[in-house]
């Protein structure tokens, strides 16, 4: 009777560029100056973005929202290597994702600003609206890869969720569909440290989230993923080999969220001052910039520059949405059912009764 | 021009928030998104950034206010603008629409006088979990001193409140106030006792009142000859028995009901008066009223069309005992569409059951007895059980009550079209 070793995994970890700004000359990949002053640029939009909208949030004018501030190399990185054919199924924290996708930033704040105008995807597009459910979008994205895949089109599914949604069957159930069936998808790990509050330490006793894929049959890789050169090039290289037929692969990107995990959260109750500053220090954007001066593309000009034009994109935007702005409050049971149940609907109708009720006694109370 | 900040709701739902401190000072020069105080909720301290360019005109809270949402926090405007003073008490947006009706106006009053009493000035601070344990022991959390950060109440402050005040406090102070508005006119001519009404003594008050103050009910009353039910019964009260089940008279009842509900499906309706509607629900569930040691209840058997006799007693004998142990779940009550009360267990020759609203219809069942009864000019020993039926008077007349009676009793006297 034989006892021997049948079966042995490894996984790899990818950083290209560190904290320092040094780069691994072999790993570097080949984008051009273009590319990178274009990846640069969302990343400093959506930066500009997720300001805002914290800063509309807290003087009401937007609804709870999740910060992506300190993400924005894995979520740049990642949607920069996918074709505009391609589709994505972000969560709710993905705000980058879209951006780079090319979503305006004005159904970004329409999103944001409770509206279904804000989650309904443009006609030409693909991509999927956020998921708030943690993992639900999994399945969805490996069922459509795997739709593609038999329907053969040339379409690569990216899904994006956060460490926490691993715990969740939805993770597992669909990952086994993606690997079985040699679905084209790439399953994006932004591991934060943190589900809300609770410590990746508590999530799984696994070392790391990306070697789950080995049981599963298929490729995993952790990379740093507030280095954008490395996200890109494991990304594309992910990317390529599903569009190949070769399947799925598991990408972490071990990464950090330097605010609070939404509006109503106080990430000081489970994280330490200096783990906060520790992780400042490998803030995405200042790296980039490092990597982008000995290109020659970035001086204190440009950086001015590309932050005006930012800014002025999201204001212009933000005008936008705000005076378009227009919210019913029967809307919230329009879009489940393609023929609305009664129950539904006498609360639509109870709901519209307590609105002219208030109304008539505003009303009362002025005159 | 003066632009005043109302302060939103900088969380998840929240209500109020404390001023921990002023960033900017009255007279100084703001940006647009520059964090203009700190802010404390229930939740975490959040910084509250200006929504436009200008001077801070006026901060019309202290830092260590509380402050409630939709409350004008701060005025920004031009150097030489003015902002206005504001009586913010006035300014506090009601949560209510103003009623027109006394007792309310009166308990909003009550509730006021309780902040005022308060010694930090305003709301009490604690999580709901503290409110709810306060609550249940009747403990007025306005005169309980917090020991959690910014004078929040904790549930071992609550504790320690009461333990160290004892049984004088039992009794909630806002009941006692709102039960004699209520009585004002009431007068007590020797000695009483008074105890409190339980929840399930005042939910069961409150429905009451809502079905007798709204639908117009009459009730309609039969004789029914169940002779050849009670030996169908008894035979099949065997059977079921060597399966542990225990067959009553109320799953014969209820399949015979929701034949009768079939074929006038107004019975099975509720009246829609906003809309002048009738709506007819085409679904079956059908409540059984029971009678527990703290009152009334109505457990309802979920789309029990669909269930046999032996289904439905098993269901009954689930519901009957879950509600004597007090575990019903809140799904275990609602969704009711008609509903059967069991009078005759207890006794009773006739009834008047009241209308379980907005329910149309109520179908009481008394005793079934021996009684003499001339049969074909003979008189025969039948076993009589008396109905009576409780109707919606705004959907249902008199003549169709009296035509689902008779399809009742048809489906009853001949227990084989069950």
């Amino acid at each position: 009777m034989p006892r021997k070793k049948i079966y042995e995994g490894s996984v790899e970890y990818l950083q290209i560029l560190d904290e320092k700004g040094n780069v691994d000359k072999e790993l570097e990949p080949q984008l051009s100056n273009e590319d990178l002053d274009k990846m640069y640029r969302f990343m400093i939009t959506t930066r500009t973005f997720d300001r805002k909208v914290l800063s509309l949030q807290r003087q009401g004018r937007a609804f709870t929202y999740a910060p992506v501030e300190g993400k924005e190399a894995s979520q740049t990185g990642t949607a920069y290597a996918l074709k505009k054919t391609d589709r994505v199924f972000p969560s709710y924290r993905d705000h980058g994702v879209y951006l780079t996708r090319g979503l305006s930033l004005k159904q970004m704040f329409l999103m944001w600003m409770g509206t279904e105008e804000g989650g309904r995807m443009p006609e030409d597009s693909g991509d999927f609206p956020f998921a708030i459910p943690i993992a639900s979008q999994i399945p969805h994205a490996v069922g459509a890869a795997w739709a593609a895949k038999i329907q053969k089109q040339d379409k690569v599914c990216a899904v994006y969720f956060g460490d926490g949604a691993t715990s969740e069957g939805d993770f597992h159930e669909g990952i086994n569909f993606a690997g079985v069936n040699k679905a084209p998808v790439v399953l994006v790990c932004q591991n934060n440290k943190y589900a809300i509050s609770v410590p990746r330490a508590l999530q799984t006793a696994a070392e790391t989230i990306a070697q789950k894929a080995l049981a599963y049959g298929f490729e995993g890789i952790q990379v740093d993923g507030n280095d954008v050169l490395a996200v890109y090039s494991a990304m594309k290289s992910a990317v390529e080999k599903a569009r190949k037929g070769e399947g799925p692969t598991l990408i972490e990107c071990l990464t950090y969220r330097f605010g609070p995990h939404t509006t109503s959260d106080d990430p000081s109750k489970y994280r330490s001052k200096e783990e906060e500053e520790e992780w400042r220090k490998k803030d995405p954007v200042v790296r980039f910039q490092l990597y982008l001066r000995s290109k020659g593309i970035w001086n204190e000009e440009y950086e001015k520059k590309v932050n005006e034009e930012a800014k002025q994109k999201v204001e212009k935007a933000l005008e936008e949405a705000e005076s378009s702005i227009k919210i019913d409050p029967t809307d919230i049971f329009k879009y489940v059912y393609a023929e609305m149940p009664e129950p539904l609907r006498e609360e639509m109708e109870y709901l519209k009764r307590i609105g002219e009720e208030k109304k008539e006694a505003h009303g009362e109370q002025n005159g | 021009m003066v632009f005043e900040f109302k302060f939103p709701d900088v969380g998840e739902g929240i209500h109020e928030g404390k001023i921990v401190k002023w960033l900017v000072k009255e007279g100084e020069r703001v940006k647009a998104d520059q964090p203009v105080a700190e802010v404390e909720t229930d939740k975490a301290v959040v910084e509250v950034p200006c929504p436009k360019d200008g001077y801070l005109l006026k901060q019309y809270f202290k830092e260590g206010d509380v402050i409630k949402v939709g409350q004008i926090m701060f005025a920004v405007g031009e150097e030489e603008e003015k902002a206005r003073e504001i009586d913010q008490s006035e300014e506090a947006p009601k949560k209510k629409p103003v009623s027109k009706r006394g007792k309310e106006e009166k308990s909003e009053k009550k509730e006021e006088k309780m902040e005022e009493n308060s010694g930090s000035g305003g709301r009490v601070l604690a999580t709901p979990a503290t409110r709810k344990f306060a609550k249940d022991r009747g403990v007025d959390l306005s005169k309980v001193k917090g020991s959690g950060p910014g004078g929040r109440i904790t549930i071992d402050d609550v504790k320690k409140y009461k333990e160290g005040k004892g049984a004088e406090e039992e009794v909630h102070p806002a009941a006692e106030v709102r039960g004699e508005a209520r009585e004002e006119h009431v007068k007590d001519y020797g000695k009483v006792e008074r105890v409190k009404a339980s929840s399930l003594r005042k939910a069961v008050a409150n429905r009451m009142i809502k079905s007798a103050y709204t639908a117009p009910q009459v009730t309609h009353m039969e004789e029914v000859d169940v002779t050849k039910l009670v030996e169908v019964r008894r035979k099949a009260k065997e059977e079921a028995e060597k399966r542990g089940v225990k067959l009553t008279y109320l799953p014969f009842i209820i399949k015979a009901a929701i034949g009768a509900l079939k074929k006038f499906p107004q019975f099975n309706a509720r009246y829609d008066a906003g809309n002048q509607e009738i709506v007819y629900r085409k679904y079956h569930n059908i409540g059984v009223a029971v009678d527990t040691e703290d009152g009334l209840i109505v457990p309802v058997i979920r789309n029990a069309d669909r269930k046999d006799l032996i289904g439905l007693a098993k269901e009954i004998t689930r519901l009957a005992d879950e509600a004597r142990k007090k575990k019903l779940k809140l799904e275990d009550m609602q969704g009711g569409t008609f509903t059967i009360t069991n009078i005759g267990s207890i006794g009773g020759t006739y009834a008047t059951p009241l209308l379980n609203y907005p329910e149309v219809a109520i179908l009481g069942v008394m005793k079934i007895k021996e009684r003499a009864v001339a049969v074909d000019g003979n008189v025969e020993n039948r076993q009589i059980l008396n109905l009576v039926l409780t109707f919606d008077h705004r959907v249902i007349d008199g003549a169709k009550a009296a035509r689902f009676m008779n399809e009742l009793s048809k489906r009853l006297e001949d227990p084989y079209l069950l």
